[in-house]
């Protein structure tokens, strides 16, 4: 593990490349708007590469800065993701309220779950944050009248306004806000007090930092940006499905957190997006090739794991550094 | 008397379910306990076992117990050559690494396996045809049960047994159990503390896939399977507490009992059940009923 001090080196990051890449993201639509459904195809994979960057981003507030493994995140997810179908088909909401509100239903339920989980550590938090995760899956499966449990919601109305390209530059605002609100609180004093938790969590209690009450919090705010993942996810798609809530979708994250280098603040969203890239890669190779995506995946990881622990952003910090001190 | 039987008959079933459980899941304490990974590979291992038992079984053919007798000599050292194969290659490589990297190591093994799984054996539901003598049913005090269940009701309790006898009364057990406790001075003594290692994890997907045997003849098998009864399995664990054999057993009887009854009177509950039992002992006591508190 890297020392505090040098763990989030991409902070340090002019804004210049920061400023490049939104550009780029942001004339990315109208480029592809030009290729016909091609682009069409295209713009909606980039839509749920923004979307699934801040669901990944969201776990590695608990992960890569708390150091604990969450293996039930898909759980805020999903509450997102009802939140914005139930009030949008069930309860004739608009989009900005349920937007607005399935951030907060997901950061109440974090509340909930996050006041029994922050008190294990370790292995125990992991298995007690998967027991919960599948509790909320299963409870969402058990309630057909209001989730229509196996079948989901289908139909979420779309605003008018809403065209594929504006909602992607809707999603890309929201997550760069997003983006933007973590980098200030992982800055910030709480953003110190969370990684000095996970450096030394004794250290921390003697300091009289209450530890449990600042994972705690962690904890509910990530599960805030991810439901906000979730409700996005969902208008995007226009229908919310159990399969959001499984723990295999709580993987996800973890992957693409551990691909892209989950001890910088950027690393995850590069990593989802490398993956969902991939993925679309090979099915357009070929069809048959969605058969062995999980053997694919597994051995990316299994590589990942034994060769290159510290993920792209890592590498690339690597390389960096050797250039500038030639040794 | 209709009801007893009813009630017995599930208890049975319930009871079996869990020997069948607890074969798996003791595999999974175990080498939690040697090698303090959690190994999310364990229920693919399971899964693979039952696969070479529909395989095997299709080859001999016969439906004598025999043949199902060699299912289970078989089966079990195949799997467990596979887990040293796996344990040599890449647990190795993990064992001083943080926990969040072996949980991914071993969940990446399990998109790997179930993917091969999913390629030698297809997507269709098997199953093994239980020997003749096993299949029907046996009349005990004027009530009826599957002899196949209630062989299952005896071979728990005799591995149960083995294993006990194989950890608390063997050379073997006392290396087993050193390595449990301080693997360090087990080194210092001059034992072979990674072949210590190698042989637990062998002996923990020998389990698994002795578990797929038995299990391959008790209900249908798919590609499902071992994701399904690796969550089971972490619910078992949990109950019993890490690393503890008695509290495997405990928790498997446990979760395959609650499950039977809650199946018959709230169906749909019944998959909420290992969840619910699993997140409780986790707040409560998150050492487990057996496990002794770390730190």
């Amino acid at each position: 593990m890297p020392s505090a001090l040098e763990s989030y080196p991409s902070t340090h990051r002019s804004w210049l490349i920061a400023g490049t890449v939104m550009a780029v993201l942001t004339i990315l639509p109208f480029v592809l708007g030009q290729l016909g459904r091609t682009g069409e195809y295209w713009l909606w994979v980039a839509t749920e590469m923004v979307i699934m960057a801040l669901f990944s981003l969201s776990l590695n507030l608990i992960l890569g800065f708390g150091g604990m493994v969450s293996f039930g995140h898909a759980a805020f997810f999903g509450v997102g993701a009802y939140t914005v179908a139930l009030l949008m088909k069930k309860g004739g909401v608009g989009f900005v309220p349920a937007m607005a509100a399935a951030p907060l239903v997901s950061a109440l339920a974090a509340g909930v779950i996050g006041w029994f989980c922050v008190r294990r550590v370790g292995l125990y938090f992991s298995i007690l944050t998967l027991a919960f995760g599948q509790l909320i899956f299963m409870i969402t499966l058990q309630l057909y009248g209001y989730t229509g449990g196996d079948d989901g919601i289908h139909g979420i109305p779309r605003p008018v306004l809403l065209t594929p390209l504006s909602y992607y530059l809707v999603c890309l605002a929201l997550v760069a806000g997003s983006y933007l609100l973590m980098r200030f609180l992982t800055k910030s004093p709480f953003g110190l007090t969370i990684r000095m938790t996970r450096e030394n969590p004794e250290r921390a209690k003697f300091l009289g930092i209450n530890v449990k009450g600042y994972q705690l919090v962690n904890f509910i705010i990530a599960g805030g940006f991810a439901g906000l993942a979730g409700g996005l996810f969902t208008e995007l798609n226009r229908f919310a499905q159990t399969e959001f809530l499984h723990w295999s979708k709580s993987a996800e994250p973890i992957f693409a957190s551990l691909v892209g280098g989950m001890y910088s603040l950027i690393g995850p969203a590069i990593g989802s997006t490398v993956l969902i890239f991939l993925k679309i890669i090979i099915q357009q190779i070929h069809q048959g090739l969605v058969e062995i995506w999980g053997i694919i995946l597994g051995v990316i990881l299994l590589g990942v794991v034994l060769f290159m622990p510290e993920g792209i952003v890592g590498v690339y910090e690597k390389i960096r550094a050797r250039r500038r001190r030639p040794q | 008397m209709m009801n007893l039987q009813f009630m017995l008959f599930i208890l049975i079933n319930g009871l079996s379910q869990g020997m069948v459980l607890f074969i798996i899941a003791s595999g999974l304490s175990l080498v939690f306990g040697v090698l303090r990974v959690i190994n999310f590979a364990h229920g693919s291992l399971y899964m693979i076992g039952a696969f070479l038992a529909f395989s095997l079984s299709s080859l001999f053919a016969g439906k004598t117990l025999f043949a199902f007798l060699m299912l289970m000599l078989l089966v079990p050292p195949a799997v467990a050559v596979l887990g040293l194969g796996l344990e040599v290659s890449l647990f190795r490589r993990i064992y001083r690494k943080e926990h969040l990297l072996q949980l991914l190591l071993t969940y990446s093994l399990v998109l790997i396996l179930d993917g091969l799984t999913r390629i030698i054996w297809g997507g269709q539901i098997r199953n093994v045809p239980r020997p003749e003598i096993l299949a029907g049913s046996l009349d005990l005090f004027g009530l009826f049960f599957p002899s196949y269940n209630l062989f299952l009701l005896i071979m728990g309790p005799l591995i149960a047994a083995g294993l006990w006898t194989l950890l608390y009364r063997s050379r073997a057990g006392n290396y087993i159990r050193a390595a449990v406790t301080y693997p360090e001075m087990l080194g210092a003594l001059g034992v072979n503390v990674p072949g210590v290692m190698t042989a637990t994890f062998m002996l923990g997907c020998f389990l698994a896939g002795l578990g797929g045997v038995f299990m391959s003849a008790l209900a249908n098998i798919d590609l499902s399977i071992g994701m399904e009864r690796i969550i089971e399995c972490f619910a078992v664990v949990v109950i019993g507490g890490l690393g503890s054999v008695g509290g495997a057993l405990l928790g498997s009887l446990i979760i395959g009992v609650g499950v039977a009854f809650i199946q018959i009177y709230f169906s749909r509950m019944a998959l909420v059940f290992p969840y619910v039992i699993m997140a409780l002992v986790l707040i409560i006591r998150p050492w487990g009923l057996f496990g002794k508190p770390e730190r």
